[in-house]
């Protein structure tokens, strides 16, 4: 059961859905395929997942997006544009963007903004000298309205590093409790030893299930 | 035909007697009878259907007539039988009469037969074995002739293998010599091209050979030329010759006058010599004319120290004091003679050097002029000699040329020698001169400082003196002042050398800075962060209307992954896209459209919009 609804799905993403099972399903009158993959997502309830992760630069993202993907620790570059992979966890398909945090291209982070169902901000627990900047950068995202209904997750990444700040330090730092009208949690994370991902992709999962 | 015959009677015989009578009628006649009959009564039953019994009485009646025909018919035909059955025995009595006597005939014909059978018999073995012994006679010779004819068989084969061999040999002889004659053909023909070329080279070449004998011509008359003009160079350079050996003259009697000067110059010198000499026993004198006017002033002195003393008595002392000073004026006076005698026997050496300079650089103004003249028939020389060898290398045919050449070339390098000699000996005889002169203005620093200790110094040395002493000056300062601009150029070129190594390590720092651009902008960003409360520059919600700010790499960046991702993922790229690339909202649109028309698979292609809409004037219109 599982195999077919991946191989419907599969088909279904790339266009390429079998023409008798459109034949059946659906009236004609139907015109739009947006409205149509709305129609087989609820009927499959295999909706991909539309999550972005941003942070500053060398915060950890492609790192952690990479990791997120095929589980290893893989050698970055700066990201000059973005990654997007497709990860699949507890059966739940993400699309998910890595978009890179330097100062000259994160004003471009808006222009993905829309349709997202979740965002993974990414901040390198290390760095006390920015946390600042990335407090200002993180709470001019969230006030976007195409954000309102994401859910956010915050990584405090690098907690391997002795130097580190704790989750709790961090959060009163970006002013997280001040946040209100939205779902979030902070988590410590190591990209590099891969602590800390597990549970927060746990929690992301849940709340977007409790969400809908 | 008998048998049925007689059937047909029986049958006839058998029904003949029966008392129905008509009931049963022989087939084949009766049948058709009956069927006429049936025929006429079945009409009259169709008609009689409801008909009275009176037409049936007579219908009886008819009948009844009908029947006693029939058996009149009857009783003729049973007649007719009976004769046909006696005319039947008749027959077969006849026949059988016929048979006995046809069957001895046969009997005895075949008897015949027999017999004229074993004759023919006999007869034909007889001829058939003569006939057998001649055709096995015939026989033989055939097969004797049937041999000869194998023999000849085989021999004709034989010869017409030969001929099919002789055949081949011939075709192969004729193909052999059709290719010879094919290749005598072929090789004629090369021969002919080559012949044609060959005549054409031979053409090529009469031309050439005219050509090459008016070039001959030509450069015999060149060579001429060329002959004549050497002779004139030999004879310039037999006139050169003659210059450079008046030259020579000239330059020996100027050594000689230059040996002249040198040794009126050490003549000079031992004057100069003994006058210093003179100096320091004047210098003597002087030294004890001084002690000697030192003496009288203390006598003086002491004598006005006694007038002083003696008021009364002065008039003998004053006396005294007169011849005293009387005395000294003579002294004086002949001092003063004496060392105008000197100066004056100075200033006489002075002219008569002074002359002597003159006429030295007389002379070397002459040599001067004698090598400037040296250098412009030189010149004249070389330019000659270049014509020369350019000739010589159009020609090259003169031995003679180039000796003279060769004999030119020694003759500049000799006069060029002789020219370096005349100039080491110029700057020689300067040097001299200088020194003399430098002599000469030392004697008269000395004459005049001698002088210049006595009381009464003349005007004349005074006036030398001040010139001397402002000269030494100058010269000092001048070494000073080149010292101290040395000592700055110095300075400056250290300076310039510091200067760069910091310019270098500007350089170092730059292309390390550029290198690690993003720690740099950590540091930036520290750099600012340590400001208190500075203002943290928010980025993510900046202006991006400023095309200029975009980021190159990042526009490829996207652009590629939009034309290579997904559709899908494309779609969420679309807002970037038309972000970094100024899209109209139309055309972002269109797009969008565009993309779900793709990942769709219902609806029509979104018409074209904006710019991309294909530049035609009216819009087009669909089909009809």
């Amino acid at each position: 059961m599982f195999l077919l609804k991946y191989l419907f799905q599969a088909h279904f993403s790339e266009g390429y859905l079998p023409y008798l099972a459109v034949r059946g399903a659906v009236s004609s009158t139907v015109q739009t395929g947006g409205f149509f993959s709305t129609i087989f997502s609820s009927l499959f309830g295999t909706r991909e997942m539309r999550i972005l992760i941003l942070g500053l630069d060398g915060a950890g993202k492609t790192t952690i997006l990479y990791r997120l993907q095929v589980g290893e620790v893989v050698t970055t570059i700066p990201t000059i544009g973005f990654n997007v992979e497709t990860v699949t966890y507890k059966n739940l398909k993400f699309q998910v963007w890595d978009l890179g945090g330097q100062t000259s291209i994160r004003p471009y982070w808006r222009c993905y903004y829309s349709n997202t169902d979740a965002v993974i901000y990414v901040v390198d627990s290390c760095d006390r000298d920015r946390i600042g900047t990335s407090k200002s950068e993180l709470v001019a995202m969230l006030e976007e309205e195409e954000l309102k209904k994401a859910i956010l997750v915050v990584f405090a990444n690098k907690q391997d590093m002795e130097q580190a700040m704790t989750p709790t330090e961090m959060a009163n730092a970006l002013g997280l409790p001040a946040l209100k009208d939205r779902k979030w949690q902070i988590f410590k994370t190591s990209a590099t030893k891969g602590t800390g991902l597990d549970e927060a992709m746990e929690w992301l999962v849940e709340a977007l299930k409790s969400r809908q | 035909m008998f048998a049925k015959l007689k059937k047909k009677i029986a049958e006839e015989a058998a029904v003949a007697p029966r008392p129905g009578g008509a009931a049963r009628i022989p087939r084949s006649v009766s049948r058709e009878s009956i069927t006429s009959v049936g025929a006429d009564s079945g009409d009259d039953f169709a008609s009689d259907g409801s008909s009275s019994r009176e037409d049936i009485s007579s219908q009886l009646f008819r009948r009844n007539e009908q029947i006693r025909k029939l058996e009149v018919k009857l009783s003729d035909y049973a007649d007719q039988i009976r004769n046909l059955q006696k005319i039947k025995e008749k027959l077969e009595n006849a026949l059988e009469k016929h048979q006995d006597s046809s069957m001895r005939k046969f009997q005895e014909q075949n008897e015949a037969h027999q017999a004229s059978r074993a004759k023919m018999a006999e007869g034909m073995a007889l001829a058939l074995e003569k006939k057998d012994k001649e055709w096995m006679e015939k026989l033989g010779q055939v097969e004797k002739e049937k041999k000869m004819l194998q023999t000849q068989l085989q021999e004709m084969r034989e010869q017409s293998l030969n001929l099919f061999q002789k055949r081949d040999e011939i075709d192969e002889l004729e193909g052999f010599q059709q290719q010879e004659i094919a290749k005598v053909k072929h090789m004629l023909l090369k021969k002919e091209e080559s012949l044609s070329r060959a005549e054409q080279e031979l053409e090529a070449r009469a031309q050439e050979l005219t050509h090459a004998r008016a070039e001959l011509q030509e450069a015999r008359s060149e060579s001429s030329g060329l002959r004549k003009d050497l002779q004139d160079l030999q004879q310039q350079f037999l006139e050169l010759q003659a210059h450079r050996d008046e030259l020579m003259t000239a330059e020996t009697n100027a050594e000689n006058k230059i040996t002249a000067l040198e040794l009126r110059e050490q003549e000079l010198q031992t004057v100069i010599q003994q006058l210093s000499v003179d100096l320091q026993n004047m210098t003597f004198e002087f030294a004890e004319r001084d002690k000697l006017t030192e003496q009288l002033q203390e006598k003086v002195s002491s004598l006005e120290n006694k007038l002083e003393r003696n008021l009364s008595g002065d008039e003998h002392v004053q006396e005294l004091i007169k011849e005293v000073i009387t005395q000294l004026k003579s002294t004086d006076l002949f001092i003063v003679s004496h060392n105008l005698s000197i100066t004056s026997g100075l200033q006489s050496e002075m002219s008569s050097r002074e002359t002597v300079s003159v006429e030295i650089a007389k002379a070397l103004e002459e040599t001067r002029k004698q090598r400037e003249e040296l250098q412009q028939q030189t010149k004249w020389i070389r330019n000659s000699h270049l014509m020369c060898s350019t000739d010589t290398k159009q020609v090259s045919l003169f031995p003679d040329h180039e000796a003279a050449l060769l004999q030119v070339h020694q003759l500049q390098l000799d006069i060029e020698a002789s020219q370096s000699q005349a100039v080491e000996k110029e700057e020689t005889a300067r040097k001299e001169i200088d020194e003399l002169k430098l002599q000469v203005q030392e004697c008269l620093l000395e004459s005049t400082r001698a002088l210049n200790n006595e009381h009464f110094p003349s005007p004349e040395n005074s006036v030398v003196e001040q010139n001397g002493e402002v000269a030494a000056a100058d010269v000092i300062q001048l070494q000073k002042d080149n010292r101290e601009l040395e000592q700055q150029v110095a300075e400056k070129n250290k300076m310039i050398k510091q200067l760069q190594q910091r310019m270098a390590e500007l350089k170092k720092t730059l292309q390390k800075e550029l290198k690690i651009r993003p720690d740099s902008e950590v540091l930036e960003l520290r750099a600012n962060s340590e400001v208190p409360n500075a203002s943290v520059t928010v980025t993510n919600n900046s202006d991006l209307n400023d095309s200029r700010e975009i980021n190159f790499e990042y526009l490829k960046h996207v652009v590629l992954k939009f034309m290579s991702c997904r559709e899908s993922e494309a779609f969420h790229l679309i807002k970037a896209v038309s972000v970094l690339l100024n899209f109209s909202q139309e055309e972002e649109n269109m797009l969008k459209e565009t993309l779900e028309y793709k990942m769709s698979w219902f609806g029509s292609k979104p018409s074209p919009k904006g710019s991309i809409r294909p530049s035609i004037s009216s819009p087009r219109t669909l089909w009809p």
